[in-house]
């Protein structure tokens, strides 16, 4: 007999309270991230940068089999904090993060805003926070995986290769280093997706907009340093004051002479920021009309 | 008791949505009507632990209303009106998925995703992205989503709206088969009365905040009115004056049918009595039943 025809049945089983109950957020929304088109490749792509550094690693351990094709520059190849920060604050990294952001994150609030999905996940026993924090755990795996596991994998590395510890006696805050930098970064890129997520309901434009103000805010601090040349316009630009904050972290020269605390303070406040806009945007109240 | 509330008054701002609203509900469906404004959706956002009462207190499901929202929300569903659903999502993904954030171990949910679906008639189209459903399917899915972890209290809100009249019987169909179930208690708030009228045996007519009638719909039918069918050879002009003068509300059919609905205490002879002194005949006298409709005019205190 066709289900239909038995009638309605119960559920032989138990409702349970969960420790996470962003869980399932999460996982499926990795899943769902993994269904666009074009992410896979720009997942792909954002992952090759730490391809690249991680054979840097190995041929400066093995400089002298290299020596015919680096021609007298070993330095290129000293693995040192300047070697970390190269890699977390490089420009094709931060641009590929972005990418993934673009991806990945642009509808995350905007699609179930738009679809009237709020509510159905309100009217179940799950806290604003959750749904947060669960959206929040999607792009925090992606980034990551771009930045914290290569930034471990390089130190480990580098341990293996070298035969010794010796590496991690020079630079023992190095991991730490490396965890803080991550998170920030992290922590930066997530709230500045879903904050931007909520403003709009239509995908393509909080697609367009997350693109355009970060490009945007380094347009604007290209315009007036040229003009000006007063190096405090970096903290106009997010992707500037990312690198100042990075070279802070990996206790290396800055690009602009401007304290590093003044950056982290803006990205600080855009997270801040953030925070509140997703407060208000995102209403369990609402879900009723 | 599955829904009591004491006294509840809530209000935006200054304006106030709710007023000392006492409401006890127990088992079975029950019809939430009520004109716009009435205070409905407070009503359910109460019910659903998103608002707290400014007074008054509640229980839904045994839980406060006011300390134990998580806890109504885990045995509760609840059906919006607007179409919801994720873009990306399959029919069988997505009500697993909110199986699951209801507390459905992952396994269950996935199992009993495909039980719900069969049984809401969406069986077949599963594994279709949600992007392409027609607005029926959809209001299934709602459905569907809402019934997954098996819940013990049902809110429906406006459940066949946007629907043909057939996807609006086979929806209705549903409900009354959830409904039927001894343990399942269905709130149906909807402003097509005649959906009510399908499927619940109690209802609850909001007003202007207040609770303007509660109870069993027979019981409200036989206390609001009692509506009887005549007609009369005759010009029924100033006989129809004096019935008005009476207290009773006169509507005439095209066919020239006269409904008559008697207040309380009026008797039948009264009618006949009138019809004699102004030289009518009465050719025909039918009892008849007062619907909703008549019901909920009376109740807001419209024509």
């Amino acid at each position: 007999m066709a289900i239909a025809e038995r009638g309605y049945t119960h559920w032989d089983g138990e409702l349970q309270e969960r420790r996470r109950p962003w869980w399932p957020i999460t996982r499926h929304g990795i899943r769902l991230a993994f269904k666009r088109k074009y992410f896979k490749f720009s997942f792909f792509i954002s992952l090759m940068p730490a391809f690249g550094f991680l054979v840097g690693i190995y041929a400066a351990e093995k400089i002298q089999d290299f020596k015919v094709m680096i021609k007298g520059s070993p330095t290129l190849l000293t693995v040192d904090p300047g070697f970390f920060r190269a890699y977390f604050a490089g420009e094709f990294l931060l641009f590929m993060m972005l990418m993934i952001m673009v991806l990945a994150g642009a509808g995350l609030i905007a699609d179930e805003l738009r679809h009237n999905a709020l509510q159905l996940y309100f009217a179940r026993p799950l806290a604003k926070k959750d749904y947060f924090v669960g959206k929040a755990a999607i792009l925090v795996f992606f980034l990551s995986l771009v930045t914290l596991a290569p930034g471990l994998l390089f130190i480990l590395f580098k341990l293996i290769f070298s035969g010794s510890f010796r590496f991690l006696g020079d630079y023992p805050w190095l991991p730490l280093s490396v965890i803080g930098f991550s998170a920030l970064v992290t922590a930066f890129f997530s709230l500045y997706t879903l904050m931007i997520s909520s403003v709009s309901k239509n995908r393509r434009y909080t697609a367009i907009m997350l693109f355009t103000i970060y490009i945007f805010s380094d347009v604007l601090f290209g315009i007036f340093y040229g003009s000006f040349r007063s190096p405090y316009f970096a903290l106009l630009s997010l992707k500037v004051n990312l690198q100042q904050v990075g070279a802070a972290f990996f206790r290396v020269k800055p690009p602009f002479p401007v304290p590093w605390a003044y950056s982290l303070a803006v990205l600080l406040a855009v997270c801040a920021a953030a925070a509140v806009v997703l407060h208000k945007r995102v209403k369990g109240v609402e879900v009723i009309k | 008791m599955s829904i009591e509330l004491k006294d509840i008054r809530f209000s935006y701002g200054r304006v106030q949505a709710l007023d000392g609203v006492d409401i006890k509900l127990e088992q079975g469906a029950v019809g939430l009507l009520g004109p716009n404004g009435a205070g409905k959706s407070t009503l359910l956002r109460i019910l659903l632990g998103f608002l707290k009462p400014e007074r008054g207190e509640g229980r839904v499901l045994g839980h406060d209303i006011r300390t134990e929202q998580a806890l109504i929300r885990r045995r509760v569903g609840y059906m919006p009106e607007n179409d919801c659903f994720i873009p990306g999502m399959d029919a069988v993904t997505f009500t697993s998925y909110f199986g699951e954030l209801s507390g459905m171990p992952r396994q269950e949910a996935m199992k009993r995703a495909h039980d719900v679906l069969f049984y809401v008639g969406l069986g077949e189209s599963r594994y279709r992205p949600l992007e392409t459903y027609s607005s029926g399917m959809k209001q299934r899915l709602k459905l569907a989503q809402a019934i997954v972890h098996d819940p013990r209290l049902l809110f429906l809100d406006e459940p066949t709206s946007n629907l043909d009249p057939q996807g609006r019987k086979e929806i209705l169909e549903l409900i009354l088969d959830i409904s039927s179930k001894k343990d399942i208690q269905v709130l149906l708030s909807s402003h097509i009365l005649s959906d009510i009228e399908t499927i619940c045996p109690f209802v609850v007519i909001l007003n202007k905040g207040r609770v303007a009638a509660h109870g069993e719909l027979q019981n409200l039918r036989e206390t609001s009115f009692r509506l009887f069918e005549l007609k009369v050879k005759g010009g029924p002009g100033p006989f129809l004056e004096r019935v008005r003068a009476l207290g009773c509300k006169v509507e005439a059919t095209e066919d020239m049918i006269l409904k008559i609905y008697m207040p309380p205490g009026l008797e039948r002879a009264v009618i006949f009595r009138t019809a004699a002194e102004e030289g009518l005949q009465v050719r025909e006298f039918l009892r008849s039943q007062t619907s909703l409709e008549d019901v909920f005019a009376k109740a807001v205190g419209v024509d």
